[in-house]
């Protein structure tokens, strides 16, 4: 069987590319015998799109293939997809988080406090899961036995809400330790859930197949009191608190969706809307089922993903204030689908087919980002693996009590980024390896857009994208290739800059901007607001969708703020490390430039922008030291990379000058120098001009620039003292006069008059200083030249 | 007007002296007329060269002619001989002719390379002349109007022949230039390429040396520009019919004629489809019916080039590709064209857009009430538009000539008395001439400004505190020329002078 799906697969290449297949072989026909290195790049890049892309697909016709076909075994499938050598873009990190307890009573999820929940007969364990540290103790909290159907803490985390059955949820408040029950009040209704909300007008939000009920919840009175009512009548319900949006399903086939934001500003009603389902035949009605329904949040935008079973494709909708559009779908290669969001990227788990595709919904483009792969576990002990485990690989080595089954059936996905492997109690947070993940993409530019746009581990990507840039400058790309890619960097930090220093305001504006959005201009809208999603440092709900939603942000950062002063916190020691270990390496001892740079990536740590600075110490630097020859190439990017700042309005130290002055002159492209030097492109200071004036023993037109760049500047100390080193003496006494220089030494206009060996120079000079500063008549230098002229004048006339 | 060229190696013995012209002008002269014009200046040269070995003579001034001396190359000498008409006596400036001169043969080796190296690769001297012929003609049919021949006189005192004009960018579109300089050097694919910019008929980027860069923008701007290409010379009929470079010399046969390539033939380059420049001079080749790409030579390094021109709109861009880097000629060439077009096309179209906002027109760079003119290190020139120059008064431009040629020998003796300093001469001249105009020199470390200041009224007070405030306001007393440009250029800066 893999046999002859090798053999397809180089069939459908040979058939589908075989356009690109003629050119290139052309090309290469018509150039022999002489054959070099990126002789027909065009061709052969186009043939090698086309090969990937079919290969791509090809991967997922045997997967599906593999996963559909009734005696596939795990190992045999380990064996045909691990062929790139263990790696993954998304991983697992040993050890994950133990949740095991004796008498258990399950595991539930509480993702608007992202705790983990374990109730036993009499108490409730609960696990932080942000930060997600394996090591993280149990808080325990008592509760009466019974029934438990789900829990969930209060926003405020003082009280606990558990479902007890159909009719009867129970409350408890942690610290009195009191509690009452809440009864459904006619029979013919059922809860089907609950949850606790941030919304201004109610506490707490239950599902009933009739409708939502708005609740508050008071501990004082030991009752709840009802807000309001939704009637509606409901099948099953979907929410996420991170998107505080609630999908209710209605209809007999339950794809009629019904939407509540209840948000801290207020409830948001959405349009209903259908769920596209294909049907097998005419009589057929599929039903839709909750499992099949995910709310994601990504960029800061909601969309809604979908399982059609029929079509073997996951439907995407994305939430505006007051509309629903279809975005388009993605294929499905497994029965049982599950997703994650990572640092804004989807991952589409494919169940059966033991592997996941990453997606990054930020444009419009539905192309996976990297080939289809299994999640990796790592950090597994030595003792026990050498190499890091692959999909469906049992641990069995590992331990007799507990065996790790990959996208197995006990594994639960959470939202947004949780594995809970429900057999073994045990819980695995997915990380995404940006590094794999890039390696694998040979579009540079794209693939430093779509790092530029991680937000977590900020400073891990920013070392990925330096050295991306430094390893794409010194395969020596294209300039053209190598200045979109700059242009991506630069525009990335230029807006990490903008959103950085005016948060607030941004906000304010967007808000006011985004009142009165509508579908039909969402793409508009979906375009201005992906400029804030990019730099804006929490994920801000999308904000078109209301203009107090974003306001709510705020809201929600503080909630958030514990985890963020910790992640904060462990990520800028990384980052003074890491930059510390940088000048270091650069030998720079510039400690000005160095204590800059940690101040300003302590700040900045939620974004992996890179400053120009940085782009100087981390890639024009290195680069340069690496390239051997004509500099021409690195003065090309950088004259790119100066373009780019320049029209994002970008200021750049002077070093990066300094630095390209001394890669010209090191060739003698003097030519060249002037050039950028007239014409402002490196920009004058004096740095810059003192770099000049060293590369002035090589060619006196460079040292004129410096002097007049000094002059430029107004630096007429400096100006006067090169004037006179010169021997341009009178002159320099002429520039002082005018400009009332008295700083410079009148000692040394002596001496260089003096080393003329023209007494009435030395003459004029004696005189205009005796005219120009007071008192120097009395001084002894006068005293001493006025002999030494006297002795000239004697000696001539002798 | 007459114009020879002679090797003092050739024709020693008695009886060869025909073997030593290299070219003379008029050709229909009679040989003994020739060869006596030749022959003293070879006296001449034989003569001063006794007191001084290293520089031999300049100029000769006899009652009726000067003759103007220039030493292309070591003993090759070019020599001019002007009628002085009554009305403008020594209103020739020696130093302009020289100019003149020095030009020609810089073109010349532009394209042929050295006389020398031609004459080594020829002995017999059949090759140079053939070529010298038709390149002097060529070249001197620019200085025709009607049947005259019109060389440099105080009229033009104003100019300096053979330095480049500048055109004076922002900082942003600077950076989109280097940019497009940077790509277009890049996609030859050879490191070793270089590049020129011209906006009209100014300078915008180079990145040759300083010499070749002052040829390749003379020839681009006697034939290349929008402005070349459009105009060709009118006058050039008159230099055909009456056939003046007519070959003399027995060794230059018809079928060597043909071979002939006159790179200053007029009206000869046109714009193709894709946007390069093509001329048919160079005829075309077999196989592609396209015309042949130029060959040039680079002075420094000796290095011969393709020289390859797009134009787009005012824009013209001169490429060399280095021959050696080409393998199969055209064909590899034509696939250059194509990779520039395709790396580079958006952003020429750019950067012309940009120059164009920026562009001042004619008259960007001139200063109202001064008549100037700045050269910077006898490289870089800037003066008033011609059009406002031809207002001035006669007198003015005499005093004027006369003055320039004095500060020349000025310069000169510095030059040969203190070689080693290189803080150059400075003075400053104020001359009142007789119409009452100010006529003002100013030199300082390698910067000369003239101006003419016609308001006779006037005192020298007057005359010298305006130099000081042109000075002041464009920072000339020590300031670079390009700085001053950049001054100029800004109208906005000079009205908040004013």
């Amino acid at each position: 069987m893999k046999e002859r799906n090798t053999t397809s697969t180089l069939k459908r290449i040979l058939v589908n590319c075989s356009s690109q297949a003629k050119e290139y072989g052309g090309c290469v026909a018509k150039k022999v015998p002489e054959v070099e290195r990126d002789m027909c790049l065009k061709e052969f890049l186009a043939l090698k799109n086309c090969m990937q892309n079919v290969c791509l697909t090809s991967v997922f016709c045997y997967i599906k293939n593999f996963s559909m076909s009734a005696n596939a075994s795990s190992s045999q499938l380990t064996v045909g997809l691990s062929g790139s050598g263990g790696l993954s873009h998304a991983y697992v990190q040993y050890p994950p988080l133990k949740c095991n307890l004796p008498g258990s009573r399950g595991l539930y999820y509480d993702d608007a406090n992202k705790l983990l929940l374990s109730p036993t007969s009499d108490q409730v364990f609960s696990w932080k899961t942000v930060p997600f540290s394996p090591h993280v103790a149990a808080t325990a909290d008592y509760i009466n036995e019974g029934p438990v159907l789900s829990i969930r803490y209060s926003l405020d985390a003082k009280s606990i809400a558990v479902h007890r059955s159909n009719q009867e949820i129970q409350f408890f408040q942690r610290e009195t330790r009191e509690t009452f029950t809440h009864m459904c009040k006619s029979e013919s209704e059922s809860i089907l859930g609950f949850f606790w909300t941030d919304c201004p007008v109610c506490d707490l939000v239950v599902v009933k197949t009739s409708g939502l009920d708005l609740l508050t919840v008071s501990f004082t009175s030991k009752s709840v009191n009802l807000v309001e009512t939704k009637k509606l009548s409901v099948n099953w319900y979907v929410y996420t608190h991170g998107s505080r949006l609630v999908l209710l399903a209605s209809g007999m086939q339950c794809k009629t969706l019904t939407g509540f934001q209840l948000s801290s500003v207020g409830i948001v009603r959405l349009p209903r809307f259908e769920m596209v389902m294909a049907k097998s035949d005419a009589n057929s009605k599929p039903v839709l089922a909750a499992e099949d329904v995910f709310i994601i949040t990504v960029y800061g935008r909601i969309y809604c993903l979908q399982i059609d079973r029929v079509a073997m494709q996951l439907h995407s909708y994305r939430f505006y204030r007051d509309a629903v559009v279809q975005q388009g779908s993605l294929p499905m290669f497994s029965s049982k689908i599950s997703v994650s969001v990572v640092d804004n990227v989807l991952l589409v788990h494919q169940v059966d087919a033991r592997v996941s595709i990453l997606y990054d919904i930020f444009e419009d483009s539905r192309a996976p980002i990297s080939a289809p792969l299994p999640l990796l576990l790592r950090g597994l002990p030595q003792s026990h693996t050498g190499r890091p485990v692959n999909v469906g690989e049992s641990l069995d080595r590992n331990s007799s009590n507990h065996e790790l089954m990959f996208y197995g059936d006990d594994w639960t996905f959470l939202v947004p980024d949780l594995i809970c492997d429900v057999a073994s109690k045990s819980v695995w947070k997915i990380h995404l390896d940006l590094e794999v993940i890039s390696s694998s993409s040979s579009e540079v530019p794209s693939n430093l857009e779509f790092l530029q746009r991680r937000k977590l581990e900020a400073s891990k990507t920013k070392q990925l994208c330096l050295a991306i840039t430094r390893a794409f400058i010194l395969e020596r790309r294209p300039v053209t290739m190598v200045a979109k890619a700059i242009d991506v960097l630069v525009s990335s930090y230029s807006h990490s800059v903008k959103t950085c220093s005016n948060l607030k305001e941004t906000k304010v504006d967007e808000a006011s901007a985004s009142v009165g959005t509508n579908a039909s201009n969402s793409s508009r809208s979906a375009k201005d607001e992906s400029r804030v999603g990019v730099g804006d440092k929490s994920f801000n709900l999308s904000a078109s969708d209301s203009d107090d939603q974003s306001r709510e942000i705020d809201s929600r950062d503080l909630q958030k703020s514990g985890k963020e002063n910790l992640l904060g916190a462990e990520s800028s020691r990384g980052e003074v490390q890491s930059s510390s270990l940088h000048t270091q390496q650069l030998g720079l001892g510039n400690n000005q430039l160095n204590a800059n740079n940690s101040e300003r990536q302590d700040s900045q740590l939620t974004s992996p922008a890179i400053s120009p600075d940085e782009m100087y110490s981390c890639v024009f630097v290195p680069v340069g030291e690496e390239i051997v020859g004509d500099p021409s190439y690195l003065v090309a990017i950088i004259v790119e990379f100066l373009r780019s700042t320049n029209s994002e309005k970008i200021k750049v130290r002077p070093n990066i000058y300094v630095f390209t002055i001394q890669l010209l002159v090191r060739y003698e492209r003097f030519a060249e120098l002037s050039l950028l030097i007239i014409n402002k492109v490196l920009e004058p200071s004096k740095e810059v001009a003192m770099q000049l004036l060293e590369s002035g023993h090589q060619n006196p037109q460079m040292r004129k620039l410096a002097l007049d760049m000094l002059r430029q500047l107004s630096l007429h100390h400096d100006y006067v003292t090169l004037l006179v080193q010169d021997g341009c003496y009178l002159e320099a006494l002429r520039y002082a006069r005018k400009h009332k220089v008295t700083s410079v030494r009148p000692s040394l206009f002596l001496e260089a008059a003096l080393a003329s060996k023209d007494s009435q120079h030395l003459a004029a000079v004696l005189r205009f200083f005796s005219d120009f500063i007071a008192g120097f008549r009395n001084t002894p230098e006068y005293q001493d030249y006025f002999r030494i002229l006297n002795e000239m004048n004697t000696g001539l006339a002798v | 007007m007459q114009l020879c060229i002679f090797d003092l190696r050739r024709g020693q013995q008695e009886g060869q002296e025909l073997d030593k012209i290299l070219f003379f002008f008029p050709a229909d002269l009679p040989f003994a007329t020739q060869l006596s014009v030749i022959g003293l200046s070879e006296g001449l040269i034989t003569f001063t060269r006794i007191f001084s070995p290293d520089a031999a003579c300049e100029v000769i001034e006899a009652e009726r002619h000067s003759h103007v001396f220039y030493e292309a190359e070591s003993d090759i000498w070019m020599v001019m001989v002007v009628d002085k008409s009554k009305e403008s006596k020594a209103a020739c400036q020696v130093d302009a002719l020289r100019k003149v001169l020095k030009e020609v043969h810089s073109l010349f080796v532009l394209f042929h390379g050295t006389m020398r190296s031609m004459l080594e690769k020829e002995t017999s001297g059949g090759l140079i002349r053939s070529h010298l012929y038709p390149f002097i003609t060529d070249y001197l049919s620019d200085f025709l109007t009607g049947r005259k021949l019109q060389l440099p006189s105080f009229h033009d005192c104003l100019m300096e022949r053979g330095t480049v004009q500048m055109l004076t960018v922002g900082r942003e579109a600077a950076i989109e230039v280097q940019s497009l300089v940077k790509v277009l050097e890049c996609s030859a694919g050879t490191t070793s390429c270089y590049s020129l910019v011209l906006f009209q008929d100014l300078l915008v980027s180079t990145t040759l040396s300083p010499d070749d860069t002052i040829s390749l923008f003379t020839y681009a701007v006697l034939r290349l520009t929008p402005h070349a290409l459009s105009s060709g010379a009118t006058s050039w009929s008159y230099l055909q019919r009456n056939n003046i470079y007519r070959s003399r010399d027995a060794s230059l046969d018809q079928e060597n004629n043909c071979q002939v390539k006159r790179p200053l033939h007029h009206n000869r380059w046109f714009r193709g489809n894709d946007g390069f420049l093509a001329s048919d001079i160079w005829g075309t080749d077999n196989g592609s019916q396209t015309s042949v790409t130029p060959i040039v030579y680079l002075q420094l390094t000796e290095e011969r080039m393709y020289l390859c021109a797009y134009q787009h709109k005012s824009l013209t861009i001169i490429l060399l590709v280095p021959v050696s880097s080409i393998l199969n000629g055209e064909q590899g060439l034509s696939l250059v064209k194509q990779q520039v077009l395709e790396n580079a096309s958006l952003k020429m179209l750019m950067v012309e857009e940009k120059l164009s906002k920026g562009w001042g027109g004619e008259n960007a760079y001139h200063v109202s009430g001064y008549r100037y003119l700045l050269v910077d290190d006898e490289r870089v020139s800037r003066a008033s538009p011609p059009a406002k120059v031809m207002t001035l008064a006669k007198e003015s431009l005499l005093a004027l000539s006369k003055l320039r040629e004095e500060v020349n020998l000025e310069k000169k003796r510095a030059k040969c008395s203190n070689s080693e300093v290189n803080c150059d001469k400075e003075l400053e001249i104020c001359v009142r001439a007789k119409n009452g105009a100010w006529v003002i020199a100013r030199t300082s470390r390698g910067k000369e400004l003239y101006m003419v200041l016609e308001k006779a009224s006037e005192t020298l007070l007057y005359a010298a505190d305006s130099v000081e405030k042109f000075s002041n306001r464009f920072a000339f007393d020590a300031l670079h020329i390009l700085y001053i440009e950049a001054i100029i250029s800004s109208p906005r800066y000079f009205v908040l002078y004013h």
